[in-house]
C-alpha cells in the first residue's frame, strides 16, 4: 500500500514538525509539509492539522486558521470521505471550521495544562479501531482551550451517533476524577457524522517513540493504516 | 546638560566627566541616552568584570565562551549546543506576567540569533514568603508569563527550580534559560564582514515599552515605585517571536545574510554599538527608517526595548530576496542604515545627525570598578541539640514546605513534550531532551543553594555547582560545560560585594577541578528595595551530554525488591544548614558553623562510576542527594506505588545534607558487580534497603505509602490557594 499523508502547517503551528516525523515514521509513505497560504491540496489518504497556536490563537484558539486560503480543500478532503486528522490547535481549527460539532472553551482551571493524561475509547471508528475496549492509552496533553462544550442537543447528537472517540479516564479506566479540564461528558476527541474527520486533544504524535512515556500514540496510525 | 539629567540617567558625574573630556564637547540628550544604557550594570559588567575575568571559559569542547549571544559547545558529528541563561528579575516584580513572559522571548532570540533551534527552556525563579498575597499574585503572575511565551512559540520546558525565602519578598527573582541545537559549521555571529553592507531591521515595529528597561534593571527599588516603573517593562508577543524565529533560521540557512544581533536590553543602542565593536568597524542609522507602532523621538527609538525585533547585515545584492522570504513569514523589514569604516556610531534622524560617537568610549572605556568587598567573619563551632526532633516531626515539618514538595503546580503550566523529543520532562534530577534525529541526548539543570553562600561564598558556589553536577549525573549525563546567572543585591556594600568576589572565586575553582567552562552567563545586581538585600543567588545552568540516549537513568523506582544503595558522606547535622534552616533550629545566620568543604576528588570518583556502571547496564534507576538528605531523595524516586523499606544506623544521616550523595536502586543479580566496582575504586556504599510496593518505612517507623505521595504531590497546590 502506497499511503500519502500530509501536515498542514499555519503561522503560529508547533508540533507540525512533530506531526510530520510522527506520519513518516509511522506510515512509511509519502509526507508532504502544505502552507497554509498554497492553494491547493494534493490528493492524500490523510491530512493533519496540528497543534500549535495558529495566528497566535489570537480572536479565538483556530478561529483565524479556519479562514486560510488552503481550508477549502481540507473541507473537500473531508467531503470526498478521506481522512482528516486535528490534534489540540487543530480540534480547534475543525471546530471553527465546523466540520466537527461543539467548541473547546477554556480549561476549568482556567490554567494552561501540559501533562501526561490518560484516555480510553468511547465509540468504535477507523482512528481506533485497533484499540480494545478496556484499552487505557496514556497520552500528553498541552493546552489551554481544551474544555469541549456544546449544548445538551448536540451532545445527545453525538452520544445517539456514535461520534464521541475519545474519553479522559483515570490510569485504572474509571472516568471519575479523571475530567483534566472540564469537558462535558469527559470528551477527548469526536468525529464527525461520517467517522473520517477526528479532533482530539491530546498529542498521539508525542507518545510513540521508544523514549517517550509511552507509545500509545502508534495505536491511531495503525487503526487507519489497518 | 545640568547635573540632574545626568544623574537621572543612572551615570555619576565622574562617569559623565570621562565622556565630556573626551568628546571636548557637550552631549546630545541621544547621546547621553546611550551612554545611560550603555554603561549601566546589566550592559557592561562594571562592578564584575574584574572579577569575571577570572572564570575559566575554554577547553576543547567550547566553540563560543562568554562575549557572544550565548555560549556554544561542540558534541561531536559537526553538532553543537548552544545555551546561555538570563535573569528578567525587575520587571517580573513590577508586572509578573509580562516581565517572565519577555525574559523567556529575550533568552530564546539569543539562541537562534546564533543560527541555533531553541530545544528546551529551563527556569529558576525564587519567590518571598508564601504567606503575603503579593507573593501569590507574583507566583501566578510569573508561571503564566514564562509558560505563555513558551507553550506558545512551542520550546519545551525541561526543569528548573523554585524557591521561597523571605529575602525575596521585596525583589523576586526569575532566570530563563535556553538551550538551541546548531550545525558547528552554520553558526552565525554578531560580527559584520563587509564595509558598505546594509543594515536591516527585522521583526515587529518599535513602540514605546521598555525605554530605560537596563538601566532600570542596574538600580535599587524603593518601595511604591512598582507603579511608576511599571511602564519600562516590555511587552511580549510570543506570535511574533515565533514567526521571527522561524523567518531568521531560513533567512540563515539560505546563506543570504552575512551576521545577526538580536534588540534585547538597550534595544537598537546596544545592538548596533555591539556590531560595531565586534567588527571593529562603523555604523550608519537612519533612525527615520525604523519600523514604528506609534511617533517617538529619536532619544525613544534609542531606548525602546520593544521585543522581538532582530539587526542583521546583508550585502546589498541580497536585499529582494530576503524581503521575498520574510514576505512568508508577515514580519516587518527595513533597511536602516549601513556599515561604515568610521569606527563611529552615527545615528540621524531628520537629516540631522543626533549621535555621533567613537565606538571606542562607548565599548572599550566603559567604566571598570574595583569596589571594596569584605571576608566573612570566621564562625565558631556550635553543637545543635535536635533531640525533640522526631522522624515523624521531622518529616511532617518538610511536607509542610514548599521548598521540598513537588513542584508540579508550576510544571504543568508548562508545555514540556512539544517538538517529541523530550526524554526527562521537570520534577526529576535534570531534563533530557534528544537532538532531533540523532542519538544524542542533552541533559541540563539550574541550581543554587543561597543559603549554603549566604554562610560562606566560595565553599556555598563550590556546593551549588557540584549538586548541579549530580543532577546530571544521576540522569548519565556526562556534564560538560555552565551559564551562570549572578543575582545579587547591592555592590555598594562591601558585604555583598564580598559574596560576589567569593562566589566567582568559587565558582572559578570548581569548573576548573571538573573541567566544565563557563560559556555565558549574565549578572543582576542591586536586588534589594531599601535597606533588604537578596540572599546571594549566582545561579548555575549546566548543561552535558550522553551520545546514547539509551543509557539515560530514570530518578525513579522501577522494580518491586530492586536493591537501595546509599553513595557519598554524611555533612552530619551541625554541618546541614538547610536542616537547621528548614527544622527551625536555627534562625540567624550567624548561628551557622562554617561550611563544610566537599570532597570533590570524591565526587569526581564517583561520577565516574555511576557513568560506568550505567553504560554497562548494571544501574535501575539513580537520583542525587540534596536538600532533605536521603529522605527527600527517596521520595522524589516513588512513583506507581513503589515505595521503599530503608534502615540507616543513625535517624540523623536519614535527613542530613551529604557530600557525593546518590541513591542507586540495583537489580539484586547485579549487586556483586556493582560492590567489586565500588571496592576496586575505594568507594563506600551502604545498601540500607529495598524497594517495596506500597511501602514507606525509616528505620522502622512506617508511614502510610498513599497518605505521603498525596501530601507530597499535592500540598503546594494547597498551600499556595
Amino acid at each position: 500500500m502506497n499511503f500519502k499523508s500530509a501536515v498542514i502547517t499555519f503561522p503560529g503551528s508547533n508540533c507540525d514538525r512533530d506531526a510530520l516525523t510522527y506520519l513518516k515514521d509511522l506510515t512509511q509513505g509519502e509526507v508532504l509539509n502544505i502552507w497554509h497560504e498554497e492553494s491547493s491540496l494534493p490528493n492524500v489518504d490523510l491530512v493533519i492539522l496540528p497543534g500549535g497556536f495558529s495566528f497566535g490563537d489570537y480572536l479565538r484558539s483556530g478561529a483565524m486558521a479556519s479562514k486560510s486560503k488552503i481550508i477549502k480543500d481540507v473541507i473537500s478532503h473531508a467531503n470526498d470521505g478521506r481522512y482528516l486528522l486535528g490534534i489540540c490547535n487543530g480540534f480547534q481549527i475543525l471546530t471553527e471550521i465546523g466540520l466537527l460539532k461543539g467548541a473547546l472553551i477554556q480549561n476549568k482551571s482556567i490554567k494552561f495544562l501540559g501533562k501526561d493524561c490518560y484516555i480510553k475509547k468511547k465509540f468504535n471508528n477507523k482512528f481506533n479501531c485497533n484499540i480494545q475496549n478496556n484499552e487505557v492509552l496514556q497520552i500528553p496533553v498541552a493546552h489551554n482551550e481544551g474544555n469541549f462544550y456544546c449544548d445538551q442537543e448536540t451532545l445527545n447528537y453525538l452520544h445517539d451517533e456514535e461520534l464521541i472517540a475519545f474519553e479522559y479516564c483515570s490510569s485504572e479506566y474509571s472516568l471519575d476524577d479523571a475530567n483534566i479540564n472540564g469537558s462535558l461528558d469527559n470528551i477527548a476527541g469526536i468525529t464527525n457524522k461520517n467517522k473520517n474527520v477526528l479532533g482530539m486533544m491530546p498529542h498521539p504524535e508525542r507518545a510513540y517513540q521508544d523514549f517517550h512515556l509511552s507509545n500509545h500514540g502508534k495505536k491511531i496510525i495503525e487503526s487507519i493504516l489497518s | 546638560m545640568n547635573d540632574e539629567i545626568i544623574l537621572q540617567h543612572g551615570l555619576t558625574l565622574e562617569e559623565f566627566k570621562v565622556i565630556k573630556d573626551y568628546l571636548k564637547r557637550d552631549l546630545t540628550i541621544e547621546e547621553l541616552g546611550i551612554f545611560s544604557a550603555m554603561w549601566n550594570e546589566h550592559c557592561c559588567y562594571k562592578t564584575s568584570k574584574k572579577w569575571l575575568k577570572k572564570l575559566p571559559t575554554n577547553n576543547e569542547i567550547v566553540i563560543q565562551g562568554p562575549g557572544e549571544n550565548a555560549g556554544i559547545i561542540d558534541v561531536k558529528d559537526n553538532d553543537g549546543i548552544a545555551f546561555k541563561i538570563e535573569s528578567h528579575n525587575h520587571p517580573s516584580y513590577i508586572e509578573p506576567f509580562n516581565g517572565s513572559a519577555t525574559g523567556v522571548g529575550g533568552i530564546l532570540r539569543d539562541i537562534f540569533t546564533m543560527g541555533a533551534r531553541p530545544i528546551a527552556t529551563l527556569d529558576s525563579i525564587r519567590f518571598g514568603n508564601i504567606s503575603s498575597d503579593k507573593t501569590k499574585y507574583l507566583l501566578n503572575g510569573v508561571v503564566h508569563g514564562i509558560g505563555h511565551y513558551g507553550n506558545c512559540i512551542g520550546i519545551p520546558n525541561i526543569g528548573g527550580e523554585c524557591e521561597f525565602d523571605k529575602s525575596y519578598d521585596y525583589n523576586n527573582l526569575v532566570n530563563a534559560m535556553a538551550i538551541g541545537h546548531v550545525k558547528n559549521d552554520s553558526i552565525f555571529y554578531s560580527k559584520p564582514k563587509t564595509i558598505g553592507g546594509l543594515i536591516v531591521y527585522i521583526g515587529s515595529k518599535t513602540g514605546k515599552d521598555g525605554i530605560h528597561g537596563a538601566s532600570m534593571a542596574s538600580d535599587v527599588f524603593s518601595e511604591d515605585d512598582e507603579d511608576e516603573k511599571r511602564p519600562s517593562v516590555q511587552v511580549g508577543d510570543p506570535f511574533m517571536e515565533k514567526l521571527l524565529m522561524e523567518g531568521c533560521l531560513e533567512l540563515m540557512s539560505s546563506g543570504l545574510i552575512e551576521s545577526m544581533q538580536d534588540m534585547g536590553a538597550a534595544g537598537i543602542t546596544s545592538s548596533s554599538v555591539e556590531m560595531a565593536s565586534k567588527g571593529n568597524v562603523g555604523v550608519h542609522i537612519n533612525l527615520d527608517k525604523v519600523p514604528l507602532r506609534q511617533p517617538l523621538t529619536p532619544y525613544e527609538i534609542l531606548l525602546s526595548e520593544s521585543q522581538e525585533r532582530m539587526l542583521a547585515v546583508i550585502e546589498k545584492d541580497n536585499n529582494e530576496k530576503i524581503k521575498e522570504i520574510l514576505k512568508k513569514w508577515q514580519i516587518d523589514y527595513e533597511v536602516i542604515g549601513e556599515i561604515t569604516n568610521t569606527k563611529r556610531v552615527v545615528f540621524s534622524s531628520n537629516e540631522k545627525i543626533v549621535v555621533d560617537l567613537p565606538v571606542d568610549i562607548i565599548v572599550d572605556d566603559a567604566p571598570e570598578y574595583d569596589r571594596e568587598f569584605s571576608l566573612p567573619k570566621k564562625r565558631k563551632y556550635r553543637n545543635f541539640d535536635i533531640s525533640n526532633l522526631s522522624i515523624e516531626k521531622t518529616v511532617s515539618n518538610y511536607m509542610n514546605n514548599l521548598n521540598y514538595l513537588d513542584k508540579s503546580w508550576i510544571y504543568n503550566q508548562y508545555d514540556s513534550t512539544v517538538m517529541g523529543d523530550t526524554i526527562k520532562e521537570p520534577g526529576q534530577s535534570s531534563g533530557v531532551v534528544k537532538i532531533h534525529n540523532t542519538d544524542k541526548a542533552i541533559g541540563a539543570t539550574t541550581d543554587c543553594n543561597p543559603l549554603y553562600i549566604r554562610i560562606n561564598p566560595e565553599k556555598g558556589m563550590i556546593h551549588t555547582v557540584l549538586e548541579a553536577y549530580r543532577n546530571l549525573v544521576a540522569s548519565n549525563i556526562k556534564p560538560m560545560a555552565i551559564t551562570n546567572n549572578l543575582n545579587f543585591a547591592s555592590p555598594l556594600d562591601p558585604n555583598i560585594m564580598g559574596e560576589i568576589v567569593l562566589s566567582i572565586t568559587g565558582l572559578s575553582n570548581i569548573a576548573k577541578k571538573l573541567d566544565t567552562p563557563i560559556v555565558s552567563g549574565n549578572v543582576s545586581l542591586y536586588n534589594q528595595t531599601n535597606d533588604r538585600p537578596i540572599n546571594p543567588t549566582p545561579v548555575i545552568g549546566m548543561v552535558g551530554c550522553n551520545s546514547n540516549w539509551k543509557k539515560i537513568l530514570q530518578n525513579k523506582f522501577i522494580n518491586e525488591d530492586d536493591e537501595l544503595i546509599l553513595l557519598g558522606n554524611s555533612l552530619g547535622i551541625d554541618f546541614s544548614p538547610y536542616y537547621l534552616q528548614d527544622q527551625k533550629i536555627v534562625s540567624s545566620i550567624s548561628e551557622y558553623n562554617e561550611l563544610s568543604m566537599p570532597d570533590i576528588d570524591l565526587e569526581i570518583k564517583t561520577a565516574k562510576l555511576i557513568q560506568e556502571a550505567a553504560d554497562k547496564n548494571l544501574i535501575q534507576s539513580c537520583n542525587d542527594i540534596s536538600r532533605g538528605g536521603v529522605f527527600m531523595s527517596l521520595m522524589k524516586m516513588t512513583q506507581k506505588k513503589l515505595g521503599f523499606s530503608i534502615m540507616l544506623d543513625d535517624d540523623k544521616d536519614v535527613f542530613c545534607e551529604y557530600s557525593a550523595g546518590y541513591i542507586l536502586t540495583i537489580d539484586p543479580k547485579n549487586k556483586d558487580r556493582i560492590v567489586s566496582m565500588f571496592k576496586k575504586e575505594r568507594i563506600n556504599f551502604l545498601s540500607i534497603g529495598q524497594v517495596k510496593l506500597d511501602s514507606f518505612e525509616i528505620n522502622s517507623k512506617k508511614f502510610n505509602y498513599s497518605d505521603m505521595i498525596e501530601k507530597y504531590y499535592k500540598n503546594f497546590a494547597k498551600i499556595i490557594n
